[in-house]
């Protein structure tokens, strides 16, 4: 039990400093992105007529705190995120940020985990089946369809559906809420709505993210349905699925497990161009939004901080949950 | 097992035995992959498209850019060539000619109408406009990177029509003729790949290797470090580094900036995978051996890990393929990567995604229909050829 707390604590000490890595990452990322949030004040204010000059920038610089330097800039901006939760006021939008995501956020990460749940429902059987059996024609068939999901484009596969259903049911299937509940508070009905239209975004996402785990299971199984305890097992007389689910499956899909932090994070990717397509107002599209459109540093180093601290923090519940299973993992990482 | 049924003869046997032994790695994993029909027919639908890649300007019929455009045949459907109709049969193929009339008739809008009487026959290596295969001519900003080579330069096409124009995928909104377009794009998104997956690869056995090779603490530092990449989503990267992409580049600069852009953000995939094989690996004697006897860690890791593992880094290459052409379509649609008059496959699927073009112009879609091809393709071809590099694949079914 030691050994395991003292696991944990390390593992949540390297969370701690992977999050702190990825915010200077994102943080000089937001810096990169042409003009600053003081030129943005002043540039509003030009629209409504105020002239303006070189010395009224410098000075909502200082008001800002534009003008320190670099490092200083990042250590407030991470102790406010860290210690208050606070994200600060967007540029554009001059709103308070944690305001504007509030549930948006949420959505999106409900959306994306369903996805990544989808994902390997349809992957650990069908990469299991595909490395065990030698069934050619259902084997392939299978593969086949799960790796339509990469190769058809998933914008495309959303716009088909909207044809679809527009022209079937008469309802395009887009945006996330139904107009009554658009603006109500969150209740049971409006929940249900919520996912009569949600899963579309899930399915196509979920599809698309299936090929690659299928590959990952795939490779894995048949990297471990090949060794001697399997043969073991087998000349005991297990046999079948027991025989898989027992032995290789759970060998192979530690790896799996470990890496579902970054797959949440490749289906996150796909998100912002199918909630495009489908007008949804969650954080993806407010990602796109304030990235290519506006250039709005604050929302968008919020949004992919909030996402990069989700994608730390499953991977450290995985590694944890790995660690209580697997004693060999404990030791790894100490030892 | 391909050698275990050739056990009819002794004498036999012991041939297929020697060979089996002495055969080389690559040799073995060849006649593994052979053995895999589905991966040996997406093999060959690949080596298709390839080859319809690489040789696109002779494959079609005018040029792909606005300067090879049909000014008479707008949002023109597919033209088949035909051997025969109610006039009779010919051993040439041809097509209808066709009329475009505005009037009073048709509302004030072009309306094209085929003419069934008026055949235009189909010529074959035909003289066209100039092109150049092979070509490379990089505009890199400073002249001194500036290249361009090319092995082929010609103005043979395989085949065109008399007196007037063929476009066997039809045309799009401005008269350029979608099948040229489709063969040039396949070429476009293979480069990005191909080069994107080359700085990634380089990158990643860089990387991975210091990381594997040395452990410890560096280990511990770089996978730290690559972790943390791999932690920030992609698309945001894409898009800080596509801003400072400024507008007067051409489309080529452009182009050779994506791939770059798709290497630097795709390799830590690959570079951790490298790194846990040779972790496991530089336990082993040999390596042992090879230190006792003085080499330096350069040549072990070049002499001895790196050979070690070629198979498992080409089935990772072929397996990371697809990806990054799909990272490619997916950037061009949102409208970072290549824009409309380059053509791509992320740039030409573009197009499709408007209510008009689906309802209306359906031939927009014969492009995606060869991106699906292409992926699938790659997909399954890279699946047999991991089974194939395994080892131990041969032993167990």
């Amino acid at each position: 039990m030691g050994q395991f707390i003292q696991f944990a604590l390390t593992r949540a000490f390297l969370a701690l400093v992977t999050l702190l890595t990825v915010s200077l990452i994102v943080f000089t990322l937001m810096e990169l992105v042409p003009g600053s949030c003081a030129e943005r004040y002043l540039a509003f204010k030009n629209t409504q007529g105020a002239q303006i000059s070189i010395a009224d920038i410098q000075a909502e610089e200082r008001r800002l705190g534009l003008d320190r330097p670099f490092v200083e800039r990042w250590g407030k901006w991470v102790g406010n995120v860290f210690f208050h939760g606070e994200f600060g006021d967007s540029c554009i939008l001059r709103l308070n940020i944690n305001q504007l995501l509030a549930d948006k956020f949420w959505i999106s990460l409900g959306i994306c985990l369903s996805a990544l749940f989808l994902s390997y429902m349809i992957a650990v059987p069908i990469g299991i089946l595909s490395a065990s059996s030698s069934n050619a024609l259902t084997n392939n068939s299978l593969r086949l369809v799960s790796y339509l999901g990469l190769a058809l484009p998933n914008f495309l596969l959303a716009l088909m559906i909207m044809l679809v259903s527009t022209v079937l049911f008469g309802d395009s299937l887009t945006g996330l809420f139904s107009k009554e509940y658009r603006d109500a508070a969150w209740s049971w009905a409006k929940f249900m709505d919520f996912l009569s239209r949600a899963w579309l975004p899930i399915f196509i996402l979920g599809w698309s993210a299936t090929a690659f785990a299928l590959q990952t299971v795939r490779a894995l199984m048949l990297d471990e349905i090949g060794k001697l305890y399997v043969t073991a097992a087998a000349a005991r007389g297990v046999t079948g699925s027991r025989l898989l689910w027992r032995y290789p499956a759970r060998h192979a899909l530690g790896p799996v497990i470990n890496s579902l932090g970054f797959d949440l994070n490749r289906i996150f990717n796909e998100l912002p161009i199918v909630a495009l397509i489908l007008t949804l107002t969650e954080a993806g599209a407010l990602l796109f939004e304030s990235l290519a459109r506006s250039n709005d540093q604050q929302l968008a180093g919020a949004i992919i901080f909030l996402l990069t601290a989700s994608i730390v923090f499953l991977n450290f519940i995985t590694d944890i949950m790995l660690a209580l299973i697997d004693p060999r993992v404990r030791r790894g990482l100490i030892g | 097992m391909f050698w275990r049924r050739k056990k009819a003869g002794a004498g036999v046997d012991q041939e297929a035995k020697e060979a089996y032994f002495t055969a080389s790695q690559g040799q073995l994993i060849w006649s593994r992959f052979k053995s895999n029909r589905t991966s040996m027919i997406a093999g060959y639908a690949l080596l298709i498209i390839i080859l319809m890649g690489v040789f696109a300007p002779f494959l079609s019929p005018y040029d792909p850019t606005i300067a090879g455009r049909d000014p008479n045949y707008e949002n023109g459907a597919p033209q088949i060539p035909k051997f025969w109709d109610e006039n009779g049969f010919s051993f040439r193929p041809f097509i209808y000619a066709t009329e475009r009339e505005r009037s009073m008739a048709t509302n004030f809008r072009w309306v094209v109408t085929q003419n069934r009487d008026e055949r235009l026959y189909m010529d074959f290596f035909v003289r066209g406009w100039n092109y150049s295969l092979f070509h490379i001519d990089w505009d890199l900003p400073g002249t001194a990177f500036d290249v361009d080579v090319a092995l082929i330069r010609s103005d043979i096409h395989l085949f065109g029509v008399e007196g007037g124009m063929i476009h066997l995928f039809g045309t799009d909104a401005s008269g350029k003729d979608i099948f040229g377009r489709t063969l040039h794009a396949i070429w476009t998104s293979l480069a990005v790949g191909t080069l994107g997956v080359l700085i990634s690869f380089f990158l990643a056995l860089v990387i991975g290797g210091i990381s594997g090779y040395f452990g410890g603490w560096i280990d511990s530092v770089l996978q730290m470090i690559t972790d943390a990449i791999r932690t920030v989503p992609p698309i945001p990267l894409f898009m800080a580094f596509a801003a400072f992409m400024p507008d007067h580049w051409s489309s080529e600069t452009r182009f050779f900036f994506i791939s770059i852009i798709l290497g630097v953000i795709g390799w830590p995939t690959l570079a951790r995978r490298i790194r846990t094989h040779l972790l496991t690996e530089r336990t082993q004697e040999y390596v042992l051996a090879a230190e006792l006897c003085g080499a330096s860690s350069s040549h072990v890791i070049r002499r001895h890990l790196l050979p070690s593992f070629t198979s498992y880094i080409i089935v990772d290459l072929m397996i990371s393929f697809p990806y990054m052409v799909r990272s490619e379509t997916a950037l061009s649609f949102i409208g970072l990567g290549l824009k409309d008059p380059v053509n791509s496959l992320g740039a030409l699927m573009q197009n499709v995604s408007k209510a008009d073009v689906l309802l209306n112009y359906q031939w927009y879609f014969i492009p995606v229909l060869f991106f699906i091809a292409l992926v699938l393709a790659f997909v399954f071809v890279g699946d047999g050829l991991r089974d194939a590099a395994d080892p131990y694949s041969g032993t167990k079914k």
